[in-house]
């Protein structure tokens, strides 16, 4: 098992570096003029020459590559062309309030999703499965950003229950949580359901049956264990879909967390700031996949006790 | 010995799965929509009418008048061609890319393989909306190049199925018997390794659509994916957004629009994936 | 359900409680007259010597020698400010400030002429950067401290500690009125220079002497002023600015409507302008202004043809402009024909007016030569706001019936700039509102010599740049406005160097907690909220 760990490890350095190689060829590719953007309109042709020259705009790319990375080895991911601050600061800033955007969706899909996928199960073919996988297909099938502002019109204008946007304080947080969440409930619902449904097929779950164990303490002690496995891994990976979902959750309600400065990097061609947090997002998608992978190792047998 | 065809699957998956149907049917109807929408609509989609902004749906017009004048009705479903085609066109490009490449990657094996799957994993290791954010911050933000960015967001995931696939039929018999002969390796690929991956990647294909779909109208409406005045759906939400208290229709409608054809994609998606595939389901 | 299920959920509760605390602020305190607002963009910095565009914070956290007050919705005086009273000398070059006694910095330090000469100089000094430099063009010795010539501005003196004389090289009529610019804001020496370039990027960086004091300042989120007890002129009403970034008009809307910002600046939400004035809740809350300020598109007379007269006359008979008003902005403001906007010192209103005549247009493009029309191109930037995406699609659709065909090319802001200040930009439409009550404002940043080069007017008649120039110099203020009158004629309607759209008013929504709201004199958005109060 630890070699797999070990293995999983080595092998996301390269694909670390591949994807600072790929976000950094595309984003520095396009030409454009950073300093006319931080001077807009009143800049001497001087003052420019001097401040690309101090930005080493003009060194070959590969160069500037390497002057990067080695930036990003000492954690400074450069400085936002139009907000004049360090880019690590910003998104260090701003990392906190996606977390706790991430973090309570993750749980409004785990305590939404889990349930309906293990009653869906239980009364698998019964109004109550179509019920709950119905309500799951709507969430995976609908776009957030249009139910953010269904929600905003309902819950913030028509009955002012909960305030429109920002962030501060934790009514804030609900309905953006709410709406994220949704989603990724449906996606665990269907999971938990399809994996739970096979494992109960399962011939030892019929020994256990067949022996008089209630049917409830049936699932939930045997069944759940080993359905919960791939969805263990579900949530792990869920991160990434979080993060892209974010993207759009936090422009909607005003949240400043990474995703809204990704967007009003690319819409300022702001390219530091958007390199930025979309290596800080994917780096989060490859540790959590990494993680995912650990788990997985420890709870399947397989692997746990392969040599 | 009948050999039963991908093609009885898929009429088997259509006859069993009632709401995979009911999918099928709207999908087939927004497409005869989007075709025939110059002989569908009564207006055009781009003329202005300042007079009659802002009007309630009405029967002159079904989904009322948004806020230049312009019918609602006729841009949604001109909305749909944009949709359908953003969904369609990058997934089918996407699969196709990750197929060939993950059959090179699974067959042929070694060196090649292996990076080709290194490939992938960069791509896969970005969360789905950044890359395409990224790109089309390289390309500029129009429909068109959200077509390439939607293309090269999708095919990692294709080409890893695909390969995973690849490699379990590589051990069949009829394929070792095949090599023994003296069959071109090509031609095992093409002939016999390919065609088997087929089932996998019509469902790959049908699960794509959804998220395309949704990833363009996402990058519309925050303002890095069509521009205005196209009538993407995503972008009518966010021009709508402005008016959701005094004319909620300009932006709730066309969001129905996006929701009730995405719901009908998955539904295909989900009954192919029960009849075909439900290995997939991981 | 099972045990562990029930386990499962009461985990996660405490969890969910957990994760809430963790992303607590603190809340609006009932008891404070706190005053909320909302703006489109965070401004950067406080430091108005690098900031072009965005001046609220300078306008409450710092002051100026001279300040411009309202008299009346459009009338404005310039009144004394840090400075009790002046002299100018009879040749116009020289301005003698004397200094109020006993004002003080946020920081404790009283000012003094000293601060006033180094705040200056910082903006001269080539290591500060500085983007509106051009408001002391005219001193002595500007250019060589910007060009790193010298180590101090020779026009910049103090005659002792409450004295300050600035010399010009030339007779500057519109002087005075630049000094009660934002971008004349006075700084601390000491604060400042111990800030470094860190000066306007944090609270704890950034001092002045206004009614305000920057308590906190959020990037991209918000920030907090609070009332300043020791101001000169008393402290004001309020206790609190709580000021949020609010990018989008919707957003704005709704926070409006729920209750949570006071005031709605309909300027960034123009689409919300007759719900407010026809909403029998809204519309005895509605409070208006001009905006001294003119919306204009910009004819770039390098792109072919419109280095022809003809051709640019035909353009500003083709745009319906009345229309364009009354869509994009209800018809609340007057058409323009010239250069000079309403509430500016020599607006003239007996201007011939413009008259939008597309069959007259037509014959005028035949005659110059394009009896199949002409082809163009509006260049315009993606992160601009709504109105002016929608501004140009309106232009684009009626200038089609006299014959020009026009393309809308998007760019990003840095490609813009960058481009527009080589002279080569594609045609756009913009707005420019007044920094100070004077016409030179208008007139030299568009057609004087590098004005035409930098915006890609491209109008080059050496004439014009002489008679601008020249303007600037006159001291008598009935003669300079004669001068203008007749320039703008020329320039706007002879030449048709640019086509002038309209003069907006500026809406104002007051939510219910809002006692005393004042209407800046230029109508802009930037205000200064020391006379304002709530309940």
């Amino acid at each position: 098992m630890w070699k797999y760990i070990l293995n999983r490890l080595l092998i996301s350095i390269p694909i670390l570096l591949c994807v600072t190689f790929l976000v950094f060829v595309l984003l520095n590719v396009v030409p454009g003029d950073p300093v006319a953007l931080m001077m807009k309109e009143k800049v001497s042709a001087d003052v420019v020459a001097r401040v690309r020259a101090q930005m080493h705009l003009d060194d070959p790319w590969i160069i500037r590559y390497f002057r990067f990375l080695w930036g990003l080895l000492h954690g400074d991911l450069g400085t936002s062309y139009k907000l004049q601050r360090s880019v690590t600061d910003l998104i260090l800033q701003a990392f906190p309030r996606t977390m706790v955007l991430a973090f309570s969706a993750a749980l409004v899909s785990w305590i939404v999703g889990i349930p309906a996928g293990i009653l869906s199960a239980i009364r698998q073919y019964s109004v109550t499965d179509y019920f709950f996988m119905g309500f799951s297909l709507a969430g995976v099938s609908m776009p957030v950003f249009w139910s953010a502002l269904l929600f905003q019109y309902v819950f913030a204008l028509k009955l002012g229950w909960l305030p429109v946007s920002g962030f501060y304080g934790w009514q804030y947080v609900i309905m953006p949580a709410v709406v994220l969440g949704w989603s990724s409930a449906g996606l665990i619902a269907r999971l938990t359901r399809s994996s739970l449904l096979d494992v109960m097929r399962n011939d030892y779950i019929r020994t256990a049956r067949s022996k008089g164990a209630r049917e409830l303490a049936v699932i939930t002690g045997h069944a759940l264990k080993n359905a919960l496995l791939p969805v263990v891994t579900i949530m792990a990976i869920q991160v990434a879909s979080l993060l892209s979902g974010a993207v759009i959750t936090e422009s909607v309600f005003g949240i400043p967390g990474v995703g809204r400065i990704a967007v009003d990097a690319i819409k300022s061609r702001d390219m530091p700031l958007l390199q930025g947090s979309v290596l800080f997002a994917t780096i989060l998608v490859i540790i959590g996949n990494l993680v995912a992978d650990i788990l997985y190792s420890f709870l399947d047998p397989r692997i746990r006790l392969e040599r | 010995m009948e050999k039963e065809t991908i093609f009885d699957d898929v009429i088997r998956a259509f006859k069993e799965n009632k709401t995979a149907l009911f999918g099928l049917i709207v999908v087939v109807i927004l497409i005869v929509l989007a075709v025939f929408a110059p002989y569908v609509t009564p207006y055009d989609p781009y003329e202005m009418d300042l007079n009659n902004r802002f009007l309630k749906p009405s029967l002159e017009h079904w989904f009322g008048t948004d806020m230049f004048g312009r019918d609602l009705f006729t841009r949604v479903i001109y909305g749909a061609r944009i949709s359908l085609a953003i969904g369609l066109i990058p997934s089918l490009i996407a699969v196709s890319i990750g197929a060939i490449l993950g059959v090179i990657s699974g067959y042929v094996g070694g060196r090649l393989g292996y990076w080709v799957m290194r490939m992938a994993d960069v791509v896969m290791a970005f969360p789905s909306l950044l890359l395409a954010i990224v790109v089309m911050y390289t390309l500029g933000a129009t429909l068109f190049n959200l077509f390439i960015a939607l293309s090269v967001v999708g095919w990692a995931g294709a080409a890893r199925v695909v390969r995973s696939q690849v490699l379990s039929i590589k051990e069949k018999e009829f394929i070792e018997a095949a090599k023994a002969i003296g069959v071109k390796d090509l031609k095992i690929m093409a002939k016999h390794v390919f065609p088997n991956c087929l089932p996998s990647l019509m469902v790959l294909f049908t699960m794509n659509i959804p998220d395309a779909i949704l990833s363009e109208a996402s990058l519309s409406f925050l303002g890095v994916g069509a521009q205005p005045p196209t009538p993407s759906w995503g972008l009518l939400v966010s021009n709508g957004k402005e008016f959701l208290f005094s004319a909620p229709w300009v932006a709730i409608l066309p969001g129905v629009a996006i929701f009730i054809t995405v719901l009908a994609f998955n539904f295909i998606g989900d009954g192919l994936r029960d009849a075909i595939d439900p290995y997939l389901k991981g | 359900m099972g045990s562990v299920l029930k386990r499962f959920y009461v985990f996660t509760i405490i969890l969910l409680t957990l994760t809430f605390l963790v992303g607590t602020a603190s809340m609006v305190s009932a008891k404070e007259k706190e005053l909320r607002i909302s703006y489109p963009e965070d401004p950067k910095t406080a430091d108005c010597q690098k900031n072009t565009a965005y001046y609220m914070l300078p306008l409450n956290c710092f002051d100026r020698l001279i300040e411009c007050v309202t008299l009346e919705s459009g009338a404005s005086q310039l009144v004394p400010g840090l400075a009790e009273k002046w002299e100018v000398s009879p040749n116009g070059k020289t301005y003698t400030f004397h200094l109020r006694h006993g004002v003080y910095f946020h920081n404790g330090e009283e000012l003094t002429a000293d601060d006033v000469v180094y705040t200056f100089d910082r903006m001269l000094d080539p290591k500060t950067q500085a983007l509106n430099t051009d408001i002391l063009n005219f001193v002595d010795g500007a250019q060589d401290r910007l060009d790193g010539k010298t180590n101090s501005t020779k026009g910049l003196k103090v005659l002792d500690k409450y004295t300050v004389q600035i010399t010009l090289s030339q007779p500057f009529a519109p002087f005075l009125a630049v000094m009660a610019s934002p971008q004349a804001s006075i700084y601390n020496r000491k604060f400042t220079e111990k800030a470094g370039d860190q000066f306007g990027l944090t609270p704890k960086t950034t001092c002045g002497t206004g009614p305000f004091i920057l308590k906190e300042y959020v990037l991209n989120d918000h920030m907090t002023l609070v009332a300043n007890d020791k101001y000169y002129r008393g402290r004001p009403q309020l206790d609190k600015v709580f000021v949020r970034v609010v990018t989008d008009p919707e957003t704005m809307r709704m926070l409006f409507e729920a209750g949570e910002i006071d005031i709605f600046d309909c300027d960034y939400a123009f689409s919300q302008i007759p719900y407010f004035l026809e909403s029998p809740k809204w519309k005895d809350r509605v409070v208006s202004g001009p905006r001294v300020g003119i919306y204009y598109m910009c004819i770039n007379q390098k792109k072919e043809p419109f280095g022809d007269v003809r051709v640019r006359k035909a353009l500003q008979m083709a745009i319906d402009r009345k229309t364009i008003l009354d869509t994009l902005f209800y018809g609340r403001g007057t058409l323009a024909h010239g250069i000079m906007p309403k509430g500016l010192i020599g607006y003239n209103p007996n201007l011939e007016p413009i008259k939008y005549d597309p069959k007259k247009a037509k014959e005028l493009l035949a005659e110059a030569g394009y009896p199949n029309g002409v082809d163009m191109t509006l260049v315009q930037v993606s992160t601009w706001g709504q109105t002016w995406a929608k501004m140009n699609e309106l232009v684009q659709a009626m200038v089609k019936e006299a014959g020009f065909r026009v393309k809308i090319s998007q760019v990003d802001e840095s490609t813009f700039y960058a481009v527009r200040k080589t002279g080569d930009s594609d045609h756009y439409i913009q707005v420019w509102s007044a920094d100070f009550n004077d016409p030179d404002n208008f007139f030299y940043t568009f057609f004087s010599k590098s004005g035409t080069v930098v915006r890609s007017f491209n109008n080059n008649d050496p004439e014009v740049f002489e008679a601008l120039d020249h303007a600037r110099t006159i001291t008598d203020q009935k003669e300079r406005i004669a001068l203008y009158r007749k320039l703008e004629k020329k320039i706007a309607q002879d030449q048709a160097a640019w086509v002038p759209f309209f003069n907006i008013e500026h809406l104002y929504v007051l939510g219910p907690r809002v006692k005393k709201f004042v209407v800046p004199w230029n109508g802009w958005s930037d205000m200064s909220y020391y006379e304002m109060n709530v309940e």
